[in-house]
């Protein structure tokens, strides 16, 4: 079994690079082809993060170990999602650093360090590259977007996202390469700032288009702020889309509008917060939108993963659009249309009574935050967020990783000052109640859940899930883990030794599978024994 | 709180303060003091800051180096705020100061508090100095970072608020035996626990038939001390204002000879 799944796995290897460095567009489309390789964020342009290798199993992953392990020296927490492409890994680490790695032993290749103009924030997260090309594509803290040369990491161009306004403009996330284009989204929905998408042009690094997460008095969308108060509007666009070639739409979470926890001085739905957006990559005109949570004041923005699906709906094949949202409901969308199909809490929720025929959440009298503190859950960290989630075609089901809790919410009129927080409260976990993790699979034609791993702090880990019939995750405590994708039995964990907060993927080398994940300042890279050595 | 209209922008006298700026300062402390000082400053985790009595000092120079700088070697974290921030909180918390009577010293004979400290066990679980248990919390600065009324709950009723680091948990081994104590650490797949003979006590989760964490705290209540007991030992515990590092040595460089 295991070697036969060595040999056709090899064959795949040799085609890929036959093709040579060059990851061309039709590539990206037909990521999930190269089963050796990571090609973009979510591993494809659908963010099903599975994976059809088996070598490492529900049989063998007992033996799984450490193989190598890369330290970076930056401190922070590594959210890196690597690329790897033909047994090279790219990484980027926090403040402006990146590598290229030798995916067979973390040895390095090359390193690059952004250059901050003097006087600049230079700490920030960083959850990976895309690659297009022969480029590599990263946005920095001071809100840059950089093309590198993947042969060297010599930077090719660099092109500044929003004027730097003393830090108040961050970008986080991992592009999306589509076409000729560089796509990004944009951080500081906390520090006052309007929200927005962005294209790049591959070639040159000027701007193609721009959608505003935020539209101004006069547009479509824009009375649905009081006053003035669209201008910081907040919606930051800080993780990856995804997007479907066929139908040539991207898809877009759109964060939370500011101030995220005082409603009072923007009253009105706040549109396109907390919203879907489904683009023309071309141009970036708005095709449709669906709001989950109308003038949010919980922090819970709707930027977790956009999963495209086919799916048998209701007996018939369906395009679909999956989330488990912050809100702690999980939607599904028709996403040619945007029509809402079903919403469905996954946890504990006291927000809602529930959705109307059209997706809107009907309030409880206890949903929103009160000066002197409410209870309500989920708590302000949701529900989902970034973790990044997984679907298995062999089980049909969806694996996700969640925050089950409960916070009282404080709500206050903020001052605002350029750069510095803009929240309007704050929240706390409630008094005697400890929140936890759950790595869940659901069914995402019922909502209904099949099993829970229950971790003992919250898990910021996202899951990939393999043809090994298993699921990895991981927790707070730095613990990575394999599940048994059916039964949701634990069958593997190891301590990393410091906390996890990016989602592990999986690749091949040299006939060998390998499992790559970010815990502290080290890349660790994990494969079974090999027998023969 | 509503939006507050431009009519109420009204000058604060006593501190050149909008109303508008006291109500963000009130934000600011909500969101960053309350859980420590209380939603209304009146004492929790963290002292009061109503009594009109500051240990740090009293001027506004002083609060706001103790907020800017904080309290090594305390909880009494240090704060990275913009002036305008820094002056409407303070500004806030000067319209608190006068809004608690101001409070008699703790009545109550601090020596012989000492004594029933001493003849209740406390010392069996509490360290002072290096003198003592470190099953519980230490309390060698104690009187500085609660406020009295939080101290005499922590002995009436414990349960009402249990210290994050002192979680009571108990674990039930697979023949039924029972081993409690402090929470030191714990993950998914272990617990690390203290028993009250001050050794640690260290288990896998899938080897224990059950972990169970306990909803009461670990501390005895004592609601059962005379009156006077209990305004002594009140006022001994207040009293205790210790250094967090006496007892330990600090050796200084002997110099070049
Ligand atoms: C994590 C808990 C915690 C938080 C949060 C906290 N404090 Fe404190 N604070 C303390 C403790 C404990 C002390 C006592 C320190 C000592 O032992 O001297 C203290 C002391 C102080 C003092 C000195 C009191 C005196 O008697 O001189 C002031 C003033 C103060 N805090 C203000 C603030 C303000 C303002 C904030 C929010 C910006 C804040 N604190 C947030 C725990 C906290
Ligand atoms: C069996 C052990 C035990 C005994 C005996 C004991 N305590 Fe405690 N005490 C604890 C533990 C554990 C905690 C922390 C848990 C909590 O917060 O409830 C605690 C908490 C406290 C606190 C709160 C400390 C803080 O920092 O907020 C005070 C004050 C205190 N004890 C005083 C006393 C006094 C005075 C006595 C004797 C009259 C005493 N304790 C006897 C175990 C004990």
């Amino acid at each position: 079994m295991r070697r036969r799944a060595r040999i056709a796995i090899a064959g795949l290897a040799l085609a890929a690079t036959m093709c040579g460095q060059q990851v061309s567009y039709e590539r990206l489309v037909n990521a999930l082809k190269e089963q050796q390789n990571w090609l973009t964020y979510w591993g494809d342009y659908s963010a099903v993060r599975h994976r059809g290798l088996n070598q490492i199993n529900t049989g063998n992953v007992k033996d799984l170990r450490v193989d190598w392990i890369f330290q970076t020296g930056q401190t922070g927490a590594f959210e890196t999602t690597p690329l790897v492409v033909d047994g090279i890994m790219y990484i980027t680490g926090t403040d402006g650093y990146a590598y290229a790695l030798d995916a067979r032993n973390g040895r390095k290749l090359w390193m690059y360090k952004h250059t901050f103009p003097q006087g600049r924030k230079a700490t920030a997260v960083n959850r990976g590259f895309a690659i297009l090309g022969d480029r590599l594509f990263m946005v920095t803290p001071d809100a840059n977007v950089v093309a590198l040369e993947a042969k060297t990491g010599k930077l090719i161009w660099q092109t500044e996202m929003a004027a730097y306004n003393r830090g108040q403009y961050t970008a986080t996330l991992a592009p999306l390469a589509i076409k000729n284009k560089i796509v990004v989204g944009i951080s500081g929905a906390e520090y006052g700032i309007r929200g927005f998408i962005d294209a790049y042009d591959a070639e040159t690094g000027k701007r193609a288009w721009r959608f505003w997460s935020i539209p101004a008095k006069g547009e479509p969308g824009g009375d649905s702020w009081a006053a003035d108060s669209w201008e910081r509007g907040g919606g930051s666009t800080w993780l990856t889309g995804t997007f479907d070639p066929v139908l040539n739409t991207l898809y877009w979470g759109v964060g939370n509008p500011g101030p995220d926890l005082y409603g009072e001085s923007r009253l009105g739905d706040n549109l396109y917060s907390c919203s879907l957006v489904a683009l023309d990559p071309d141009t970036g005109t708005l095709k449709w939108h669906f709001q989950f949570t109308p003038h949010d004041i919980h922090d819970w923005d709707a930027a977790e993963t956009p999963m495209l699906l086919d799916l048998n709906w209701r007996g018939k094949p369906r395009k679909l659009v999956v989330q488990a949202n912050r809100n702690a409901f999980f939607y599904v969308l028709d996403r040619e249309t945007g029509e809402f199909l079903m919403g469905k809490p996954f946890e504990r929720q006291t927000w809602a009574s529930g959705l109307d025929d059209k997706g809107r959440p009907i309030l409880t009298k206890d949903a929103l935050p009160t000066e002197d503190g409410l209870r309500i859950c989920p708590g302000l960290g949701g529900g989902g967020n970034w973790m990044a989630p997984s679907y298995n075609p062999e089980t049909n089901l969806f694996y996700f990783a969640l925050f089950e809790q409960c916070e009282i919410y404080y709500s206050n009129p903020p001052l605002y000052i350029q750069g510095r927080p803009y929240w309007g409260g704050v929240s706390r976990s409630a008094p005697g109640e400890e929140g936890w993790g759950l790595l869940k699979a659901l069914d995402p034609l019922t909502g209904e859940t099949k099993w829970d791993f229950r971790f003992f702090r919250p898990s910021w880990v996202g899951t990939l899930s393999t043809s090994g019939g298993l699921i990895f995750g991981g927790d707070e405590d730095g613990s990575l883990i394999a599940l048994d994708a059916r039964t949701g039995k634990n069958l593997w964990h190891f301590n990393t030794g410091a906390r996890l907060v990016a989602a592990p993927i999986t690749y091949l080398v040299n006939g060998r599978q390998y499992v790559a994940m970010p815990s502290g300042a080290a890349l660790l890279a994990f494969a079974l024994p090999e027998p023969d050595r | 709180m509503r939006y507050l209209p431009m009519a109420a922008l009204l000058l604060y006298p006593a501190w050149g303060q909008t109303e508008l700026d006291v109500a963000q300062g009130k934000g600011i402390f909500r969101n960053n003091c309350a859980f420590c000082h209380g939603l209304t400053g009146s004492g929790g985790r963290g002292p009061s800051l109503i009594s009109g009595r500051f240990l740090h000092g009293s001027t506004d120079e002083d609060v706001k180096n103790v907020i800017r700088n904080g309290v090594p070697g305390t909880t009494m974290p240090s704060f990275d705020f913009e002036t305008a921030e820094i002056d409407h909180l303070v500004g806030y918390l000067r319209t608190l100061a006068g809004s608690a009577p101001k409070s008699a010293p703790v009545p109550g004979d601090p020596a012989q508090g000492r004594q029933v400290y001493l003849r209740n066990g406390c010392s069996s679980c509490h360290r002072i100095g290096m003198e003592g248990s470190v099953f519980g919390p230490e309390l060698t600065r104690l009187g500085a970072s609660r406020s009295p009324d939080y101290i005499r709950e922590s002995l009436l009723n414990p349960s009402a608020d249990i210290l994050d680091d002192y979680q009571g948990v108990t674990v039930v081994a697979r023949d039924g035996k029972r081993t409690g104590g402090v929470r030191i650490n714990e993950d998914t797949f272990s617990v690390q626990l203290r028993d009250v003979s001050q050794n640690f006590r260290i288990f896998q989760k899938d080897e224990v038939r059950e972990v169970i964490h306990e909803t009461k705290s670990l501390m005895p209540a004592y609601n059962s001390l005379s009156q006077e007991d209990l305004q002594n030992l009140l006022a001994y515990l207040v009293s205790l204002r210790g250094d967090v590092n006496a007892g330990a040595h600090v050796n200084k460089p002997e110099g070049v000879r």
